[in-house]
């Protein structure tokens, strides 16, 4: 697939500053998508813009953003006036501070962007700035306007290129206190040990396959099935799992048979 | 637990033979942005969304929709949604852990919404004795369970005296880093210029708290409006001046340089220009474009 930008601007650190581009981790072009239908014709159904007090279609060409001033009174705003918004930020990733890597809290990583060199001749600058981070181990801060609002974002080499991450606001993240505070805080230390052997037993190296979609793969074979046919056939039930055994009343002899059975060389789960 | 909030999703969590009730609370929400009203520039209204037939044009009522996967050009497999949810398994309600990774080995690109993992009031103490485990491991664990119709998987890792369980993007909807960059010259950067961009990181070290930070874009939108209104000119985006491999050398000389003059009388800078001024938000319609970047090339189809 061809690779399209979603952004492009510069990169600065002080006065070194290079042309680069942008591009989300994360698509959802693979996912399987449903179109809906007419069901009396089978034509795809479009949605169409009218105009709200004549109820005529509004051609593409007449469509507008409308920032509203007051009630039905909108300020037209074209796509070059709300680049020329005053902040360097719309343009520009000035990269103000730096923190130790891991410093920044998960809970607080957004969306995952692909930063690059978007011409040549920023190719070592790019190098430089991306190097000298991996060096010393540090992330970078700034900021970003991105989709109509200014975020917080971290810079972090990775690879040839540099993982931009937006963060959350403040207000988006739930102070955990609400929702910690009444867990014990101590473990019973007899199980923590237990709990760590079968940790060992159970550990594995991560792979992108612990993040397959069976339901996907279920609708494209259902897809291929009706492809094959081409006329409507019933659609295989879904295999029902069985329930767990939900109520183990001794943790200590639980964690003692799971870590027994792990020994015995058996697959656990 | 969690008393005053309601819980996204209660059901157990299973590991090996031990088994114990918990439960999901959403841990950041997405804050809304700014939406422009779709307005008719040749009448100056506001517009509506109507759904009509590709072929006909004749509008197509809720009850008559259906959905369909294209499968040529123009043709579609019909497909109801009861088959839909015929695809997805029945939840046995358990958060089932198939392995622990080692933390330093989690690709957070892969991180979708974190959500608070808490235990019921009978499952403290498993609860309490897998996250310290986890937590003198330095592992997380993978999980996966039927989340929001869907199979999931969630990667839990401790958190203070709880666990936050973040639910993972699929294989299919991650570009590796790998492949993303491959093409980029294989540059490294060594001597004098890493030496000097070095020592301008040093003078920027610090710490940062994404949670203190203030969007300003909503003032600065605000204001370009009134420029609008009151006939002025719109500034020009100011011209950034990109450095030439020749100069790099020099760039980077002369901003540590400045950056060595300027840490001699240290200042400490507000992170935000305009940092307690508060977020007002402005009026929004109905009829918003809401999301329009992202879905914009699918815009006209449902």
């Amino acid at each position: 697939m061809a690779q399209k930008y979603y952004w492009k601007g510069y990169l600065k650190l002080s006065l070194v500053t290079c042309p680069v581009a942008m591009t989300p981790a994360t698509s959802e072009s693979e996912k399987v998508r449903f179109h809906t239908l007419n069901r009396e014709t089978g034509n795809r159904v479009v949605s169409q813009y009218v105009d709200s007090v004549t109820g005529k279609p509004v051609k593409d060409e007449h469509e507008a953003k409308g920032y509203a001033r007051g009630e039905n009174d909108y300020v037209i705003l074209t796509d070059d006036d709300l680049d020329a918004v005053a902040l360097d930020t719309v343009k520009t990733i000035d990269i103000e501070k730096f923190v130790p890597a891991n410093s920044i809290e998960w809970i607080y990583l957004e969306k995952p962007h692909y930063l690059m060199p978007n011409d040549a001749v920023g190719n070592e600058a790019f190098a430089v700035i991306r190097d000298a981070m991996k060096a010393d181990k540090v992330l970078g801060v700034s900021k970003l306007v991105i989709g109509r609002r200014e975020r917080a974002v971290v810079l972090e080499p990775r690879d040839q290129g540099i993982v931009l991450w937006t963060l959350r606001f403040g207000d988006e993240v739930r102070p955990e206190e609400g929702y910690f505070e009444d867990i014990d805080e101590e473990a019973d230390p007899d199980l923590v040990p237990l709990v760590q052997q079968l940790i060992k037993k159970k550990s594995a190296k991560w792979s992108p396959d612990m993040v397959s979609d069976p339901v996907q793969e279920a609708l494209l074979k259902l897809i291929a099935e009706k492809k094959k046919l081409l006329k409507p056939s019933k659609a295989t039930k879904g295999k029902a799992a069985s329930a767990p055994a939900s109520n183990v009343v001794n943790i200590m002899d639980a964690l003692r048979k799971s870590v027994n059975a792990e020994i015995k060389g058996r697959k656990a789960g | 637990m969690a008393a005053g909030h309601r819980a996204q999703w209660k059901g157990f969590i299973k590991f090996g033979e031990v088994s114990f009730g918990v439960a999901l609370y959403t841990a950041a929400s997405t804050s809304d942005r700014i939406t422009f009203n779709t307005i008719n520039k040749a009448s100056g209204n506001r517009v509506n969304r109507v759904f009509i037939d590709s072929e006909t044009e004749e509008l197509v009522a809720k009850e008559q929709q259906t959905k369909g996967f294209e499968i040529e050009n123009g043709q579609y497999i019909v497909i109801d949604p009861e088959e839909v949810a015929a695809t997805i398994p029945e939840s046995n309600k358990t958060l089932e852990i198939e392995a622990f990774i080692p933390c330093s080995d989690v690709d957070d690109v892969y991180f979708d919404k974190p959500y608070y993992l808490t235990p019921d009031k009978m499952g403290g103490e498993g609860f309490a004795a897998l996250r310290d485990g986890m937590k003198k491991s330095k592992v997380a664990a993978i999980a996966r369970t039927i989340l929001f119709r869907r199979m999931r998987t969630v990667l839990i890792r401790p958190h203070g005296r709880g666990l936050i369980a973040t639910t993972m993007n699929y294989d299919y909807e991650v570009r590796s880093s790998k492949k993303a960059f491959e093409e980029m010259p294989r540059i490294k950067v060594e001597g004098e210029m890493l030496d000097l961009a070095k020592h301008i990181i040093g003078t920027k070290k610090g710490t940062f708290d994404p949670a203190a930070f203030e969007d300003r874009y909503e003032a600065a939108l605000a204001e370009l409006v009134k420029a609008k209104l009151e006939g002025r000119s719109l500034p020009k985006p100011k011209k950034v001046a990109v450095s030439k491999p020749n100069d790099l050398l020099a760039a980077l000389r002369q901003s540590a340089g400045l950056l060595k003059a300027a840490a001699d009388k240290p200042k400490r800078t507000a992170a935000n220009a305009n940092a307690g001024a508060g977020r007002q938000r402005a009026t929004r319609g109905s009829a918003s474009n809401a999301g329009a970047a992202k879905s914009a090339s699918h815009r006209k189809a449902s």
